[in-house]
């Protein structure tokens, strides 16, 4: 932001009199001024909290780098996760800042690493550049543990005290002056532990052939398996998988998910029996929340 | 009307003299100023020239003219334009035995400041300091021969 590096100012006085009646005019000298370099930069988080599982790899946070100066400048970013005040420091790869080179706003294959030296963005004026922190999460975490990841920003012209002059190092060889933001800007993004509970139950009825509850061979076990999920957030895939007991064997067609029936084949539908090994019923419930109540499960088995 | 032939001859005389012995000695200078901490830690301000100004600076403008002239002169206006990438700095503009006015329409007319108004979106506001193209300062009495006058202003760089 700025007049730009380079522009020269000039300013000439007309001075307007009367001698003895006569009107005359003068202009004064002309002042010269020439514009040198401003140097700021910001640095802004734009990830909101980010909800993150103990061990899970490569969460990134994204943060935009603006050039708040009125000249080109190039800056080195650099990465610290081992910041005071938080839970846990999350746990930066190598590399572990990422370009969002498909300006997805998304941390995908995409998007190209920092280099130090090497590509260091050169931004103009009022430009900008959305840069990633990938960091891996630590395990042994707790529910609601916070840490932090600070991406800096600094002028490769030079930082310091505002009004420190770098001479000659401005765009076309004029002064770069550094500005209120000391050249350099950082700022800093969270990432939120978040477990998600799900409490499973399993429960068995037998009848027997007479209509007892005898376990016997013939007798009918009935298994209902109910799936809550107990806490904030979404279980992510949940597969609910059940081995038929040993001693007995599976009654063909008695899967059913929510009261609807589930095809014992390998098909589109959410389960099968699994004869691949020990037979065992598989039941896919997708992403489940706790606004989705419980899912129930239900198969019989024939004691043998 | 003899007499009004020579008036006229001697005006136009008078006119051609001016310009080689220049009545009226113009000079601006251009400074800003600079903070200086001494050995106590107190900051100090200081004008020093300004050749090199960064945006967010302020630079003073100041203009002094002196009566090298062997007649008083009188009627004296100095009219400075301010360059398009500086902004007037509300109050700056001083002028002793002056009075100051500003243009918003590129030097076409002249008022006080709080008489300045601008159109913007169909609704008349007074102007501002960012509004002012021109600085001008019109001293109330003669400048004696060898007495000099010194009008000054401000101006941020944006």
């Amino acid at each position: 932001m700025g007049t730009a590096v380079g522009t020269i100012i000039e300013n000439t006085a007309i001075v307007d009199f009367v001698i003895s009646g006569t009107p005359l005019v003068y202009p004064s000298n002309t002042t010269t001024i020439t514009v040198a370099e401003r140097v700021n930069v910001t640095v802004t988080l734009q990830s909101a909290q980010t909800p993150v599982a103990p061990g899970q790899e490569s969460s990134a946070l994204l943060f935009t780098v603006t050039n708040t100066g009125n000249g080109t400048e190039a800056f080195e970013l650099s990465i610290n996760s081992v910041l005071a005040g938080d839970d846990f420091d999350p746990d930066p790869p190598t590399p572990a800042i990422y370009f969002d080179t498909d300006s997805s706003g998304d941390f995908n294959a995409g998007d190209q690493p920092y280099v130090p030296g090497v590509n260091d963005p050169v931004l103009l004026p009022d430009d900008s550049v959305d840069v990633f922190l990938v960091n891996d999460i630590p395990g042994g975490l707790l529910n609601n543990n916070i840490g932090r990841s600070e991406l800096t920003a600094m002028s490769a012209t030079g930082t310091g005290v505002p009004g420190t002059v770098f001479a000659g190092l401005g765009d076309g060889g004029v002064n770069a002056v550094i500005g209120s933001t000391s050249g350099e800007a950082a700022d800093t993004g969270e990432y939120l532990v978040q477990e998600v509970l799900v409490d499973v139950a399993k429960a068995q009825t037998v009848t027997d052939p007479s209509g007892g509850s005898e376990a016997e061979p013939g007798a009918t076990l009935t298994y209902t398996i109910t799936v809550n999920v107990a806490s904030a957030g979404v279980a992510t895939a949940s597969v609910i998988r059940d081995a038929i007991p040993t001693f007995s064997t599976y009654v063909p067609g008695s899967i059913m998910l929510n009261g609807s029936s589930v095809s014992d084949a390998i098909d589109a539908d959410a389960g099968e029996l699994d004869t691949s090994g020990t037979p065992s019923v598989v039941v896919r419930l997708g992403d489940v929340t706790m606004a989705d109540g419980t899912q129930t499960i239900v198969f019989q088995a024939l004691i043998d | 009307m003899k007499i009004l032939m020579s008036v006229i001859l001697i005006s136009v005389a008078a006119l051609a003299v001016a310009q080689e012995a220049r009545h009226l000695d113009v000079q601006t200078t251009v400074q800003k100023e600079e903070v200086v901490v001494n050995e106590a830690g107190e900051s100090q301000k200081r004008l020093v020239p300004a050749d090199v100004v960064v945006p967010g600076e302020n630079v003073i403008y100041t203009i002094t003219f002196t009566n090298v002239s062997a007649e008083p002169a009188d009627n004296i206006v100095i009219t400075n334009p301010i360059a398009e990438d500086l902004m007037y700095v509300d109050g700056s503009a001083f002028g002793a035995g002056m009075d100051i006015q500003f243009s918003v329409d590129g030097g076409v007319t002249f008022a006080a400041a709080d008489e300045l108004t601008m159109v913007e979106d169909g609704e008349v506001r007074d102007a501002e300091a960012g509004d002012f193209t021109h600085v001008r300062w019109v001293m109330r009495n003669d400048l004696e021969v060898g007495a000099q006058g010194i009008a000054r202003f401000a101006a941020v760089l944006e």
